[in-house]
């Protein structure tokens, strides 16, 4: 299979662009150099993820694999207007992983269901609500002291327990509570700003 | 329509963008998801922010990984293109979720896991009465260790006292409740931490029907405040 030699790959501040170029050209072409560059860039974390939330190694490369497979399959389905190239591939990820690692399926509403209710039914007023509450949240995320965001990054994505995050950080557990109790208080508030 | 007023708390909402949440959490969050186009955003920005603490993973862990790269190239060739996405259809006015009889269709991903309709007659045996106008739905389920069942309310009739040594949480499936809090429509989520006092009470002319969803054992009082 053709790689990307390292000089393919532009600086951090093009990954965006250069992410979503490589699964439009999986997607279109069938293109196996670009997937060879998706996979080359993405693989790594997958393996990285799945290790740090419990796996084996062989478990794990099972999890590359099975993610990267869908990525190939899947790519048609990609939409930039949705969510970053990464964010789709973790959420590809992530749903691998529960169902492998924990047994679950993740209960996830069907955009097809006429149960739904579509964002077409809020009124107007509503609608300008959802776009700025929605940007209150960017902001909030945005501006979380640093060491909040490391408390939640560490619970949430990493799924450690106060106790643990206590240890790997050398904070007192009182000071990971606070700081947990904090950020998430910081984030609540951007909802309460809609008002 | 009315969206809803009352959302999950954001550590259930960040927790189910980053799959922390298990699976009965997820489920009352999922079935919110449908009726809250706002939640739905809140989600996707939380999902956002883990794809960052994804991408922030090292990327220099190549043992092994172009070898596995080797290996897929037989997969690639083997797996069919699926077919072109179809683009989401927007539903007529006249079947947007209403089911034959006339009432609401309970969104997915719930509406897979309950029998076919929700608001059988009380005395079919699907219910079980505990108190005047107060039922619980034989159908239960545990899921990752929270007991999810159907709670119903008719109206006025008040939830009797009952004591619950974990967290609670109701999601609003038809008619409306209220408690000291507020009231709670189609799509709300109420959310009572555990040994609180909370009092709930139907509030619309249609029984009010509930997901119900308990982490740990649910204890009914009687008049004198001691388990029944």
């Amino acid at each position: 299979m053709p790689r990307p030699s390292d000089q393919d790959r532009p600086s951090q501040s093009l990954d965006a662009d250069w992410l979503e170029t490589l699964v439009g050209a999986v997607a279109r072409d069938r293109d196996r150099t670009a997937f060879a560059a998706l996979f080359r860039h993405f693989a790594p974390k997958i393996l990285h993820y799945c290790l740090k939330l419990g796996a084996d190694r062989s478990t794990a490369e099972e999890l590359v694999q099975d993610v990267m497979l869908t990525v190939w399959l899947k790519a048609g389905s990609f939409d930039p207007a949705q969510a970053t190239v990464g964010t789709w591939v973790f959420t590809i990820a992530r749903n691998r992983r529960i169902d492998r690692l924990r047994k679950e399926i993740r209960p996830a509403p069907d955009p097809e269901d006429p149960a739904m209710t579509p964002q077409s039914h809020a009124t107007p007023e509503e609608s300008a609500q959802l776009v700025q509450s929605s940007r209150h949240l960017q902001d909030a995320i945005g501006s979380l002291a640093a060491n909040q965001s490391e408390v939640l990054r560490r619970s949430y994505f990493l799924e450690q327990t106060h106790e643990e995050i206590a240890e790997d950080t050398d904070v007192p557990l009182g000071t990971v509570k606070t700081r947990l109790r904090l950020a998430l208080g910081h984030l609540k508030r951007s909802l309460g700003d809609k008002a | 329509m009315t969206l809803p007023l009352h959302h999950p708390d954001d550590q259930f909402l960040i927790g189910y963008a980053s799959g922390q949440e298990r699976a009965g959490k997820s489920l009352l969050v999922a079935t919110h998801l449908a009726y809250c186009p706002d939640c739905r955003r809140r989600v996707a920005s939380y999902e956002a922010l883990c794809g960052n603490w994804f991408e922030e993973l090292p990327c220099n862990d190549h043992d092994g990984l172009d070898a596995l790269l080797d290996r897929m190239d037989g997969l690639l060739t083997a797996a069919r293109a699926p077919a072109e996405a179809k683009p989401s259809q927007p539903v007529a006015a006249n079947q947007s979720g209403i089911d034959p009889a006339g009432g609401r269709l309970v969104p997915e991903p719930l509406r897979g896991w309950l029998p076919e309709a929700i608001d059988t007659p009380t005395d079919d045996g699907s219910w079980r009465e505990i108190s005047k106008g107060v039922w619980l739905s034989g159908w239960e389920r545990t899921l990752s260790g929270t007991t999810i069942c159907l709670l119903r309310m008719a109206s006025g009739a008040p939830v009797p006292a009952h004591r619950h040594t974990a967290d609670e949480l109701l999601l609003v499936l038809q008619g409306a409740f209220s408690d000291e809090y507020g009231s709670y429509a189609l799509g709300d989520v109420a959310q009572y931490v555990a040994d609180t006092d909370h009092h709930a009470q139907g509030a619309s002319e249609e029984d009010c029907i509930c997901l119900f969803l308990l982490d740990g054992e649910l204890i009914f009082l009687d008049e004198a405040g001691n388990p029944a």
